[in-house]
């Protein structure tokens, strides 16, 4: 007897649980529909932030950061500590250019350079203004092949900032500087044992506003 | 060097040089000495490892005369230790 009464009575509250979720059906699907809206919210908002994080974190490296460099005190320790390795010596080749419109002869004093990664190394080019009055150029360089320019650091050059050259003086121009002796341990660099250094010269005029890199002090 | 078709490659990004830039020696004082490195990378064929001597006169040269800031020779890479010649 009490059995058939407490399945009459789970009977009754099933029956009232099914009446009630049919009378909320309609709701039930208000919700799906807002959790779904609510799903496919997040997930374009996932995929737009990481589609802005690229130039924001660029941003904030900049504002932050030394444009990829380190500190100065930083790099004067990894210069002192650095050791030289001597079985993976790579030759460095000197390239010069100039503009056309450029009237310096400007070329390297020596065609390439055997260095040791880890040590520092020191080379020279020559510019000679040619002409009757005073020419001021601006220098940019590159590092072929491209992987390679991660490891080579300059101490100290004369790129990035105005030089002026008298009419007809010629004078020498150094380089200091040294490849990272993390390079032996680049994969991709295994196969590769020269670079080439190339510095492109350029007039400065007066009153013309070159596209200098943020972090140079004028 | 950057036209629109270069977006997306990679593209190279001048550092600059971590003690900025050498003056510029309009006088030639430091000449000698920059041609006796030369010299030296003549006759060891442009071994680099073979001049840091005359190298290192370069730049006490340059110091001396006030083209260049004094640095302690460490942070130059002239390691005062001379055992692994």
């Amino acid at each position: 007897m009490k059995n058939k009464y407490i399945v009459t009575m789970n009977r009754v509250l099933l029956m009232n649980r099914c009446c009630y979720s049919v009378i909320s059906a309609h709701d039930q699907k208000e919700k799906i529909r807002s959790t779904l809206n609510y799903m496919i919210a997040l997930g374009i908002m996932t995929v737009g932030l990481s589609y802005a994080a690229v130039p924001l974190y660029r941003i904030f490296c900049q504002a932050y950061s030394y444009g990829g460099t380190t500190g100065q005190i930083e790099a004067n320790k990894a210069v002192s500590n650095m050791k030289a390795i001597k079985d993976r010596p790579i030759k460095v080749r000197f390239n010069a250019d100039t503009a056309s419109s450029m009237q310096w002869n400007f070329k390297p004093q020596q065609p390439d350079i055997t260095v040791l990664p880890g040590e520092t190394a020191l080379a020279f080019y020559t510019a000679v203004n040619p002409t009757d009055k005073a020419v001021t150029g601006i220098s940019t360089y590159n590092v072929i092949p491209f992987e390679a320019g991660q490891y080579f650091n300059k101490i100290q050059c004369f790129c990035f900032e105005e030089q002026q050259l008298n009419p007809h003086e010629q004078v020498d121009m150094p380089v200091f500087f040294y490849i990272d002796p993390e390079y032996i341990e680049d994969p991709k660099m295994e196969f590769i044992d020269e670079i080439v250094l190339s510095y492109t010269f350029f007039e400065a005029k007066e009153g013309m506003k070159l596209p200098v890199p943020s972090y140079v002090k004028q | 060097m950057s036209t629109a078709m270069t977006f997306g490659q990679k593209q190279f990004i001048p550092t600059p040089p971590d003690k900025g830039s050498f003056p510029l020696d309009h006088e030639g004082i430091c000449k000698k000495t920059m041609v006796r490195y030369m010299k030296c990378l003549i006759n060891n064929n442009s071994n680099n490892s073979l001049c840091r001597d005359e190298a290192k006169e370069y730049l006490a040269c340059r110091m001396e005369n006030n083209l260049m800031a004094k640095e302690d020779w460490n942070n130059l890479g002239f390691q005062e230790n001379k055992e692994e010649r």
